[in-house]
């Protein structure tokens, strides 16, 4: 069965808490060609700010492996997206990211999915909601 | 934080970026984002594209640098949206080079929105990219 309005509100667990370290921030900064940043290094590091797609994409993994939905990631694109940050995210911060399908609208073979990804710390301090629509077109025989 | 100010029409400093083969594994491993279409020639010809395409998330994430050099503190960014309207296509030759541009479009509350521009040869590659930023 593909996916339809029906899946709206599903959520799936959160992610196995992810401890964000200097390392990694560096290595994405890097990634970014921010290196020079030095917001980025040091004991006190930030991440740059769309470091939260690493741990929103983790979230994406459950919602890709739910058997009832059909999806495919090569066959999905990605057509925006959308970050909100209550705080950056820190080096020490152990995070998990819950993922919600909100709004899903159905046309034939594609499907517009907007999904929104709660990142909170194991303390249960909310640091980022990430949203993304993307566009999935089911395999046709 | 040291105090930042902004006026609507304000333009931000702008810049460029040569995005190379090597950059896109490079943000393939940092990121985790594995999807061949960003390395492999095979994989972007079977999806009918001229050659590999850069990681949207990639010209997102570069595109913000325009706001977080202009602001300083990476904290004062409360919310950072695009709209993924053209890939980055990527020759294994060269790369592609990406001119980024912002501009302050409105002064509210104490909070200042940069919309932000991402074109790669005169095409703009994001839309609608808009950053909302803390000021004071």
């Amino acid at each position: 069965m593909p996916i339809s309005e029906e899946h709206v509100g599903r959520s799936y667990p959160a992610t196995a808490p992810y401890q964000v370290s200097r390392a990694k921030i560096a290595e994405f900064a890097a990634a970014l060609g921010d290196a020079d940043n030095p917001a980025y290094a040091g004991n006190a590091a930030v991440a740059p700010p769309t470091f939260a797609v690493v741990l929103a994409s983790a979230a994406w993994d459950a919602m890709f492996a739910d058997p009832e939905l059909g999806l495919s990631l090569s066959r999905t694109v990605h057509v925006d997206q959308k970050f909100s940050w209550q705080r950056p995210l820190r080096a020490g911060d152990e995070v998990s990211a819950t993922l919600t399908i909100e709004k899903v609208r159905a046309r034939g073979t594609t499907a517009i999915i907007a999904i929104s990804v709660a990142l909170t710390t194991s303390d249960g301090e909310l640091l980022c909601t990430a949203t993304s629509t993307l566009m999935h077109t089911e395999e046709t025989a | 934080m040291s105090a930042l100010v902004a006026e609507a029409g304000q333009v931000l400093p702008g810049f460029s970026r040569t995005v190379t083969r090597a950059d896109l594994v490079r943000y393939a491993g940092a990121s985790g984002d594995f999807n061949p279409i960003h390395w492999s020639d095979g994989a972007a010809a079977a999806l009918g594209l001229p050659d590999v395409i850069a990681h949207g998330m990639l010209t997102m994430g570069t595109a913000l640098r325009v706001v977080t050099d202009w602001c300083g503190e990476v904290d004062r960014v409360r919310s950072y949206s695009v709209r993924f309207t053209k890939p980055v296509v990527v020759p294994a030759e060269g790369g592609a080079t990406i001119r980024f541009a912002g501009t302050v479009t409105k002064v509210e509350d104490g909070v200042a929105t940069v919309s932000i521009e991402a074109a790669c040869d005169e095409v703009r590659v994001l839309g609608a990219a808009t950053a909302e930023v803390l000021l004071g």
